[in-house]
């Protein structure tokens, strides 16, 4: 086997040198490390330019096969490989639309050499055409989550799976819903795109995972900043985007089939994927997959978690065809989910919340049961899209996007009179988006996108359910315009620019209790803009920086919500005139990664002013048939949040790998001169990886053990909540994977340990902390087959 | 794995290239028709939002009524909750007459929905379901004696009916709190002591109590 490198490509960041380091400080245990020899310290470095003109090649590719090294060039051509050892080296350059070609050279001291390629100016065309980055952040800092990656986390939802990102928690409502926060925002501050679609099933308040498949993906990247220019409003906290799928271009059969068994839960889960060039009709991919996985209750370490099944199921399609003018795709995908939710967490008043708390454990445990009843929630995710891309002029490129998204949602109560089975809300949102954007150049050398984009969302309560909405009907339309603006300054600076306008108008009618009929047309108007640098002093060293606005309209349920909300024993009231919220947020984002020096460095400050801050207080308490509720209403606060991360990766030998993270987030309420209700504590995790090449068949082995320590938190708004934060907790995890050959294909075996020493705890992000433990010891082991071509079994993902 | 081969096809960016004026103007008549698109379509879709008619809480308790009876029908008390538009709005009315000292009543609870017509009696809803519901007293001074009239499937108490002593004259309030799926086999429960009683509550309804 031909030595592993890192997997995802690093070719499309402005300055790929120090990318590469970047990605080696992240993910240095697949790559291939070459050793740290004292004495070899020689560069090697030069151009990659053409043959013909000698016009530089960017990105090129410069690889030394022996070393198992890669090293890109950037946008000017220039490339630089260091470390390297006096000797005899084969280089093998690559760029798109050329073969590769080997040169063999010589080192004895730091060298410069130009390497010359044929270059095909109509493949390139045609190459470029075919692979297309959502978007480029100059600034903002942003981390990845690829395949493989999400392999070893199989069977956890996706906010699971991006938690292990640094500044990046989850905020759950008991063992089977969660959501991703990042930097202390969840919920409606962070937008997530599922294919480049803005995801919709968030509109509708705090307890709702999205309803995303994040096996539909090669890959996942988390933004972590305020980018609403680039995505649009909400993006406050940050945007979770699961990159478009790429197909194969070649005629081709590939794919893989994944079985994975859980412990906590006793159940497990299985995935395919198969996907295809066609013969004869170069540029037609296709991609078929599925998944599903089926769980019982889960147990947290001294009982049953009762009523927390869960049974999901996703399938997902994708078409394209590419030459070197158009592109054109077509993507479906359908994602259904049935939850069991906390039994106990079903609560009528005040005292039976405030028993929960004074009760060690939940007062409903059962046996451990595959069955689901209420309360429980199903939901259904469909989206269609459509997308056509053109070539405009040499570099320009017009695309053109459109989608539709149907989310029905039904939310079943424990009732009276066997209404059980009759939803206690039943909701239906229907969304159709588009979005036109121009790639476009400006001279030589700045290049970026102008764009337009419209919304249109109708969300329904289906009659029959005999409860009173919480969120009424209402037709929300949004429309945007937004530019955004690249300027490479030199080859180790490049700056961005760029702003957005967007109107929203909201039709809303509901009923009142009095059963007169409310109609309400709010419009929201708002205007972001943003500016970042990418600079790279040194090749070692890496400085993003970024200071934008976002905004995010207040949402139907802060406007008009009014009653009962059973899982938090709360009255919650909206106020029709809050107006948007905004944010400014600044990034600073360091990578250091020397060379010749085992330690690596990756640092992130942020802080941010939130204007018109939106959040639930506490008002005094109703009276009601049910005993006394209190009453939280949203109020809007400004609010400062700021905070850091940090990653250290320690390089021991070239099998032994550690790593250490921090994060910590604080957050002032200033006009009430508080602490916000409900920010992450602070949090570490440190990990120890030892990793072989090959052991009796078995390659890419490794193994690794990692502790997470969260802080209690200390900093929180005296008086609005029930319960002071839960104690910290420390857990220990492990993991393990291999890879071996099988029949010419490949065979993948993980196992995967979460709270290893079956620790009780309650995390201060749960919103069940008042009911019950979280989940207790978990095993999950899985195994994957790779079949097909190998070109195709996994497609080329992209970088973050 | 993938190898490095694998990744060969990437992305691209040279610099060589402006962008012909008729492509800006192409993109700007298409971000129009957007826009027109969009900004065109008022009012047409706004009638299938607008729900036809309010939602029928079929399971709103608008209101509890305990009636005290003497056990030779001469004298009939009454303690009501009502709130009839719900949670929210008008704040819920609670009433209670005086009861007499050193009496036998018999008591009863109904429970009901009164924000329509007919009248929604749910009182037999929760006898049906008698196994799940439990109904407890709470008197705060120790004004009455009370002692469960009924049973579920199971023999265990329901309190849809209850005997009632009273003794000295005083004051002092009678919750009443009806549990659903209580554990009624639990320590006290069947006694009509709430402690131990678990389950969540469907009913909570705080009373002034007067004996004189």
């Amino acid at each position: 086997m031909v030595p592993r490198t890192f997997h995802f490509s690093l070719y499309t960041l402005p300055l790929p040198r120090t990318n590469l380091m970047t990605m080696l400080s992240m993910l240095a245990w697949r790559t291939v490390l070459f050793a740290q020899d004292p004495g070899c310290t020689l560069t090697l470095q030069g151009r990659v330019v053409d043959a013909h003109d000698g016009g530089p090649l960017a990105f090129a590719e410069v690889r030394i096969a022996s070393l198992g090294r890669t090293v890109q060039a950037d946008a000017e051509g220039a490339y630089r490989i260091n470390g390297l050892c006096p000797g005899t080296y084969v280089l093998q350059v690559a760029h798109i639309g050329c073969g590769t070609v080997e040169q063999r050279i010589t080192l004895d001291k730091d060298q410069r050499r130009d390497l010359r390629l044929e270059h095909h100016e109509h493949e390139l065309r045609q190459l470029e055409v075919l692979r297309d980055r959502p978007d480029e952040d100059v600034g903002h800092a942003r981390d990845g989550l690829d395949r493989e990656g999400m392999e070893k986390e199989a069977g956890r939802t996706l906010a699971d799976m991006l938690s292990g990102m640094q500044g990046v928690t989850v905020l759950q409502t008991g063992p089977t819903i969660g959501k991703p926060v990042i930097h202390g925002l969840s919920g409606n501050r962070v937008l997530m795109l599922n294919q480049g679609v803005r995801q919709e099933d968030q509109q509708w308040g705090t307890e709702h995972a999205p309803t995303i498949d994040p096996l539909s993906s090669d890959r996942i990247t988390v933004v972590k900043g305020a980018a609403a220019v680039q995505y649009g409003s909400e993006a406050i906290g940050g945007v979770v985007v699961t990159e478009p799928v790429e197909l194969p271009r070649e005629a081709g059969l590939g794919g893989e089939v994944r079985l994975l068994g859980v412990s906590n839960g006793l159940g497990g889960g299985a995935s395919g994927m198969l996907q295809g060039g066609v013969n004869g009709v170069r540029g037609l991919g296709w991609r078929l997959q599925g998944s599903g996985r089926y769980l019982g209750d889960s147990e947290a370490p001294e009982y049953v978690l009762s009523n927390t099944g869960v049974r999901e199921a996703g399938v997902s399609t994708a078409l394209g065809y590419a030459d070197h003018r158009w592109e054109l795709g077509a993507y479906y995908s359908r994602f259904a989910r049935e939850l069991g939710i906390l039994r106990a967490s079903h609560i009528g008043n005040l005292t039976d919340l405030n028993n929960a708390i004074a009760s060690e454990e939940p007062w409903y445990v059962a046996d451990r049961t595959y069955a689901i009843g209420a309360p429980r929630q199903t939901v259904d995710h469909q989206l269609a899209k459509a997308e056509v891309a053109h070539a405009i002029g040499e570099r320009g490129r017009l695309q053109a996007t459109y989608a539709y998204q149907a989310d029905a949602r039904q939310e079943y109560d424990v009732r009276r009179g066997g209404r059980s089975d009759t939803p206690a809300i039943d909701l239906f949102l229907s969304t159709h988006t588009g979005e036109l954007v121009l790639k476009h150049w400006l001279g030589e050398k700045v290049h970026g996108r102008v764009g337009a984009n419209v919304l249109h969302q109708v969300n329904e309560n289906v009659p029959g359910t005999g409860a009173r909405p919480l969120i009424p009907n209402y037709r929300k339309r949004t429309a945007g315009l937004f530019v955004l603006e690249h300027v490479p300054v030199h080859d180790r600076l490049e700056l961005e620019a760029g702003a957005r306008v967007e109107a929203t108008d909201l039709y809303v009618a509901m009923y009142t209790v009095d059963d007169v009929l409310l109609v309400d047309e709010p419009v929201f108007r708002n205007g972001a803009v943003s500016a970042g640098l990418n600079w790279s002093p040194r090749d070692s060293t890496r400085l993003r920086f970024n200071v934008s606005s976002a905004f995010r309209p207040p949402n139907v349920a802060e406007l008009y919500s009014s009653g009962l909300h059973h899982g938090s024993a709360a009255i919650e009231e909206g106020d029709p005139d809050l107006g948007s919220e905004r944010a400014l947020k600044a990034v600073i984002d360091l990578e250091h990664a020397p060379a010749n020096s085992a330690f690596q460095v990756h640092g992130t400050l942020h802080a941010s002013r939130n204007d018109g801050f939106i959040y639930l207080r506490p008002d005094g308490t109703r009276l009601t048939v049910r005993g006394a509720f209190p009453v939280y209403r949203y109020v809007a606060t400004d609010a400062a949040i700021w905070g850091g991360d940090l990653l250290v990766t320690w390089r021991m030998t070239e099998r032994w790998m550690g790593t250490l993270k921090g994060s910590t987030v604080r957050a002032r309420d200033l006009v009430q001169d508080e602490w916000l209700f409900g920010m992450p504590a602070d949090r570490m995790e440190g990990s120890v990886a030892y990793r072989l090449d090959r052991v009796k068949g078995w390659s890419g082995v490794e193994l690794s053990v990692h502790g997470t320590a969260v802080l209690t938190q200390r900093r929180y708004p005296v008086g609005v909540d029930l319960m002071d934060p839960p104690a910290g907790y420390g857990l220990l995890g492990f993991s393990a994977a291999a890879t071996r050959a099988f029949n010419g294909n490949e065979l993948r075996l993980g196992l995967r340990a979460t709270n290893l020493l079956n620790a009780s705890y309650r995390d201060y992000l749960d919103a069940f902390r008042y009911y019950a433990d979280a989940r207790g010891i978990d095993l999950a082991i899985w195994i994957t087959y790779a079949f097909g071509d190998r070109s195709l079994s996994r497609a080329p993902a992209r970088n973050p | 794995m993938p190898t490095k081969e694998d990744t060969n096809i990437k992305h691209h960016k040279t610099m060589r290239y402006t962008m012909p004026r008729k492509y800006t103007t192409m993109m700007l008549l298409s971000v129009m028709t957007l826009a027109t698109f969009t900004g065109c379509k008022k009012d047409e879709d706004e009638a299938p939002v607008t729900p036809a008619a309010p939602t029928n809480e079929t399971e709103l308790i608008t209101t509890v009524r305990l009636t005290f009876n003497t056990l030779n029908n001469t004298e009939y008390k009454y303690f009501t909750f009502i709130d009839l538009d719900g949670d929210g709005g008008n704040a819920p009315m609670i009433t209670a007459d005086t009861l007499s000292s050193d009496s036998i009543y018999l008591l009863s609870v109904e429970v009901l929905d009164e924000s329509g017509t007919p009248v929604v009696d749910i009182t037999q809803e929760i006898i049906d379901e008698g196994v799940d519901h439990q109904f407890f007293y709470e008197d705060s001074s120790g004004l009455l004696q009370l002692a469960y009239g009924d049973a579920d499937a199971n023999n265990l108490p329901i309190g849809q009916t209850m005997s009632c002593i009273t003794g000295l004259a005083g004051s002092g309030t009678l919750k009443v709190t009806l549990r659903h799926q209580p554990d009624k086999t639990a320590p006290g429960v069947s006694n009509g002591d709430i402690t131990n009683a678990g389950g969540d509550t469907d009913l909570e309804v705080v009373f002034p109590l007067v004996v004189d």
